[in-house]
C-alpha cells in the first residue's frame, strides 16, 4: 500500500487558479509571451503565485488560501492588475475565456520544462490542442473521507459549474454550437472523466495503487478528472470551469462552490453508489452544449429541470450558508446570472454579432478582463 | 543546310526577353535559396542574395545593368509590400505605454549617426559626406527583418522590438537623408530650398499616407473581412502608394511605412484580418533579394575595406550602447537586449536605394564614400540575416520545426 496521505486542511477554505490567454495587440491571436511576462512580474515582486503553463501563450495565476469571498476577490483583482500592467509594458494583451476562438494549435510552442516536454511527447497534437484555459477551484477538506464524499456529492452540480462559466463557444475560427467547447478537448485525453466510485480515502488509495502498479499513471497529476482530490493540499479541485472573462466572475463562482460544499457536508444528502453517475455524462453534455438552457436529469429524483432554474433553486437553498460564509453578494450575483440566463458564451456571441470579427471579439474580451465591466 | 529554308526556326542564339531573365533569376534564386535553408540551415535570403551577386553585372555579368533596370519594377513592388507590412506591424501606442522604448529608439539612431560620423571624419571625409554615411547607417533592412520574421514564424519580445526599432530607424534614415540633401542645396543653392524640400518630403508623405490609409480602411469597412479580398485590396493600395509617392517626388519608403502604420491606427473596429502577404509576395521577395544581390558592388574592395570596417564597427557600437543601457528600464533582460541589437544588423536593398538616390542628387559628394559603403552594405547584407536568425533562435522565439 502506498503512503499517499491526505494532508488535512481547514474545511471550506478555498483557493482559485486561473489560466489566462496571452495575446498580441496586432491581431489578438495567441502569442508567445509567458517567459517575458513572468520576468517583468518577478521584478515587480508580486506576492501571488504566477507561473507558466504548458504553452508559451498561457499563464497561470493562483490565489492563496481564503475563507472569505471578499478577500479572494481582492487578491484576484490585485493579481489581475499586476499581470495587465506587465503586459502593457510588453505590448501584450491578457484575456479570459476558455479557448482562443481562432488560434491554430500547430502554431503553439510548448513551454520549456521537462514535464511539459514529456506531456507533449506522449500526447502529440493533443498537447497543443490542449491550449485551453480553465479555472480550478480548490476546497479545503478536514480529512480524506470527507474529501471523497464531497467530490462525489459535487458531481450533481457539475452542469451548473459548466453552464455558469462557459466561455468557449468559438474554436478554430467557427462557432462550435457549444457554450463550452473546451471540455470536449479535455475528453480526448485517456485519463479524463470522473473519479472512481469510492467514498473512503483508503478505498481511493487502493484504486490509485492499482493503476500505478500497472503503470497507467505515475502521479495524481496524470488524471484530468472533472473533480480530483489533491492530497498534498488537503483539497478537492473542481476543474470543469472555463476561465471566466473577468476575475470578478471567477471569485463569485468559487464562492458558489464553497457554499455548496458547506451545505453538502452538513446535509450529506447522497449515497455514493453506482447509480450516482447514471445521468452524469448526459447532464454534462447538456451543460456544455446548451449552457444555461441545458436540460438535466436528477438521478435520485428522476426529475427533468433546466439548468438555469436549478441554479436559482440551489441559490435559494444556500442562502443560510452564504450568510454564514459572508458570500451573499456572490450568490445573489450567481442567481441573477441564472435568472437572466446570461453566461460569458452568450456575451461573446452577442459581441461577435456586432462586428463579425473574432479578432475584435478578443480585443473586447481583453478590455473586459482589464476593467471587469 | 540553309537556315533561310526554315524560316520558322529562331535566330541563334535566340533573343531573350526580360521575362526570360526574370525566369532565370527566379529559378536559380529559389533553388539556391532552398538549398541554403535545407543544408546550411541559414535563411533563404542569403541564397537569393548570393545568386544575384554572382549573376549580377559586378561579377559574371550574366544579368546586365540594363536588364536590372527593366526588372526594377519587381523590386519596387516587393519593397512596397514589405515596408507596408512593417508599418502595419508597428504599434505606436506601445511607445506611449513603454516610453523607454521611444527613448531607446531615438538614442540608437543618434548614437549610430554620431559614431559613424566620427569614424568617417577620422578617414578625412568631408563633414556633409560623413553625416550622409551616418544617416545611411541608422536604417536596418526592413526587407530582411520582415522576411526572416515570417520565415521563422518568430514571436516574442526580441522579434517585436526588432520590428519596432527597424520601422522607426528606417523612418529616421529616410527623413535624415532628406535633411542632408537639403543641407547640400544650402551649400550650393538657395536657402529656402534647404527647408522647403525636407518639409515637402515629410509632410507630403504623411498627407499622402493618411489619404491612402483612410481610403483603404473605408473600402475594407464596406466590403467586410474576406481574406482574399483584403489581400487583393491591400496589394493594389501598395502599388498605388508606390506610384503616387514617386509621381509626386515624395519619399516612397516613408509613405509606405506611414500608410501601413496609419492603416492600423485608423482601423478602430479591426477590419483588417491578420494580413499575411506570404505566398503572394514570395516571388517578389525572391526577386527583390536577387536584385539587391545583383546591386552589390565589391569593386576596389581592398582599398575600401578599412573604411567599410570602420563604418560597420561604429554602427554596431552606436546601436549597442543605448539598447543595452536601457534594457532594464524598458522591461527586457540584458541578454535579450543584446539579441535585439544583434537583430538590427541587416542592411540591404534599402541602403542601396538610398545610396543610389544620394549619388544621383550629389555625385561628387557620394564618390568619396561610395565604394566603402557599398562594401559595408555587401558585408552586412550577408552577415545581417545570419545575425538576425541567430538572435531570434537564441531568444527562443522561432517555430520549433522551422529551421
Amino acid at each position: 500500500m502506498s503512503d499517499m496521505q491526505f494532508g488535512p486542511s481547514k474545511a471550506l477554505t478555498f483557493g482559485i487558479e486561473l489560466e489566462l490567454q496571452i495575446l498580441n495587440r496586432r491581431d489578438c491571436d495567441l502569442t508567445r509571451g509567458a517567459n517575458d511576462l513572468l520576468r517583468v512580474i518577478e521584478r515587480g515582486k508580486s506576492k501571488s503565485d504566477i507561473k507558466p503553463e504548458i504553452t508559451e501563450s498561457m499563464i497561470e495565476v493562483a490565489t492563496g488560501i481564503h475563507e472569505r469571498y471578499a478577500d479572494a476577490l481582492e487578491e484576484l483583482r490585485a493579481i489581475r492588475d499586476t499581470v495587465v500592467t506587465a503586459a502593457d509594458r510588453l505590448n501584450l494583451l491578457i484575456a479570459g475565456g476558455g479557448a482562443h476562438p481562432f488560434q491554430h494549435w500547430h502554431e503553439r510552442k510548448i513551454f520549456d520544462t521537462p514535464r511539459f516536454k514529456q506531456i507533449s511527447a506522449l500526447y502529440g497534437y493533443l498537447a497543443k490542442q490542449f491550449t485551453i484555459f480553465g479555472q480550478h477551484v480548490h476546497i479545503g477538506c478536514a480529512d480524506g473521507d470527507s474529501a471523497m464524499y464531497l467530490l462525489h456529492a459535487l458531481g450533481r452540480y457539475v452542469p451548473h459549474f459548466i453552464a455558469l462559466a462557459a466561455s468557449s463557444p468559438y474554436q478554430q475560427g467557427v462557432d462550435t454550437a457549444y457554450d463550452s467547447s473546451r471540455l470536449n478537448s479535455v475528453s480526448a485525453f485517456p485519463l479524463s472523466g470522473r473519479a472512481p466510485i469510492v467514498d473512503r480515502w483508503a478505498g481511493f488509495v487502493t484504486f490509485f495503487d492499482k493503476v500505478r502498479d500497472v503503470k497507467v499513471v505515475e502521479s495524481m497529476k496524470d488524471f484530468y478528472w472533472d473533480i480530483r482530490p489533491k492530497p498534498e493540499y488537503g483539497t478537492i479541485e473542481v476543474r470543469v470551469f472555463d476561465t471566466p472573462l473577468t476575475v470578478e466572475k471567477a471569485a463569485a463562482l468559487a464562492a458558489y462552490v464553497q457554499a455548496l460544499a458547506r451545505r453538502l457536508l452538513i446535509e450529506r444528502p447522497i449515497v455514493v453508489d453506482d447509480d450516482l453517475y447514471l445521468t452524469y455524462s448526459y447532464n454534462r453534455f447538456q451543460a456544455c452544449r446548451f449552457g444555461m438552457d441545458g436540460l438535466i436529469i436528477d438521478a435520485a429524483t428522476r426529475e427533468h429541470v433546466t439548468i438555469h432554474q436549478d441554479i436559482v433553486a440551489t441559490c435559494e437553498k444556500l442562502a443560510v450558508d452564504a450568510q454564514e460564509l459572508q458570500s451573499s453578494a456572490a450568490l445573489d450575483q450567481v442567481a441573477l446570472w441564472a435568472r437572466e440566463r446570461l453566461n460569458d458564451a452568450r456575451w461573446m456571441r452577442e459581441q461577435y454579432a456586432q462586428t463579425e470579427s473574432l479578432a475584435d471579439l478578443m480585443w473586447k474580451q481583453s478590455q473586459y478582463f482589464r476593467t471587469g465591466a | 543546310m540553309n537556315p533561310a529554308d526554315y524560316p520558322f526556326l529562331p535566330a541563334w542564339p535566340p533573343a531573350l526577353t526580360p521575362l526570360a531573365w526574370v525566369a532565370v533569376l527566379l529559378l536559380t534564386a529559389i533553388v539556391v535559396g532552398e538549398a541554403t535553408r535545407r543544408w546550411l540551415r541559414i535563411s533563404r535570403v542569403v541564397g537569393y542574395l548570393l545568386v544575384g551577386a554572382v549573376l549580377g553585372p559586378h561579377a559574371t555579368g550574366v544579368i546586365g545593368a540594363d536588364t536590372l533596370a527593366t526588372l526594377r519594377i519587381f523590386s519596387d513592388i516587393a519593397v512596397g509590400l514589405l515596408l507596408f507590412e512593417l508599418g502595419q506591424r508597428v504599434d505606436l501606442g506601445w511607445l506611449r505605454r513603454n516610453p523607454w522604448l521611444f527613448v531607446t529608439s531615438v538614442l540608437e539612431a543618434l548614437l549610430t549617426l554620431a559614431a559613424v560620423y566620427a569614424v568617417m571624419r577620422l578617414f578625412d571625409v568631408r563633414p556633409v559626406t560623413a553625416a550622409a554615411a551616418g544617416v545611411l547607417a541608422i536604417a536596418t533592412s526592413p526587407g530582411v527583418v520582415v522576411t526572416l520574421v515570417k520565415d521563422l514564424r518568430a514571436q516574442g519580445q526580441v522579434t517585436e522590438r526588432v520590428i519596432l526599432f527597424t520601422a522607426l530607424n528606417t523612418a529616421y534614415a529616410v527623413v535624415g537623408l532628406a535633411l542632408i540633401v537639403g543641407w547640400l542645396h544650402f551649400e550650393s543653392a538657395r536657402a529656402s530650398i534647404t527647408i522647403a524640400h525636407p518639409l515637402y518630403l515629410i509632410l507630403g508623405s504623411l498627407a499622402l499616407a493618411a489619404l491612402l490609409a483612410a481610403a483603404m480602411i473605408l473600402i475594407l469597412r464596406l466590403f467586410g473581412r474576406q481574406l482574399t479580398f483584403q489581400l487583393a485590396i491591400t496589394v493594389s493600395f501598395v502599388l498605388l502608394t508606390v506610384a503616387a509617392a514617386s509621381a509626386l517626388e515624395l519619399s516612397v519608403p516613408l509613405t509606405l511605412l506611414l500608410t501601413g502604420m496609419l492603416g492600423r491606427v485608423f482601423d478602430r473596429d479591426r477590419h483588417f484580418v491578420s494580413l499575411r502577404f506570404g505566398q503572394t509576395a514570395m516571388l517578389f521577395v525572391v526577386l527583390l533579394f536577387a536584385l539587391a544581390g545583383a546591386g552589390l558592388n565589391f569593386q576596389g574592395w581592398l582599398a575600401a575595406l578599412p573604411m567599410a570596417l570602420g563604418f560597420i564597427a561604429a554602427r554596431y557600437l552606436g546601436k549597442l550602447v543605448p539598447i543595452m543601457l536601457l534594457a532594464r528600464p524598458s522591461s527586457l533582460t540584458v541578454r535579450k537586449a543584446s539579441l535585439v541589437q544583434l537583430g538590427l544588423t541587416p542592411m540591404s536593398g534599402l541602403a542601396l536605394l538610398m545610396l543610389h538616390d544620394l549619388t544621383k542628387q550629389a555625385p561628387l559628394l557620394a564618390q568619396d564614400i561610395a565604394a566603402s559603403i557599398y562594401l559595408a552594405v555587401a558585408i552586412l547584407a550577408f552577415a545581417g540575416p545570419l545575425a538576425l536568425q541567430f538572435a531570434l533562435v537564441r531568444a527562443g522565439e522561432t517555430e520549433e520545426d522551422a529551421k
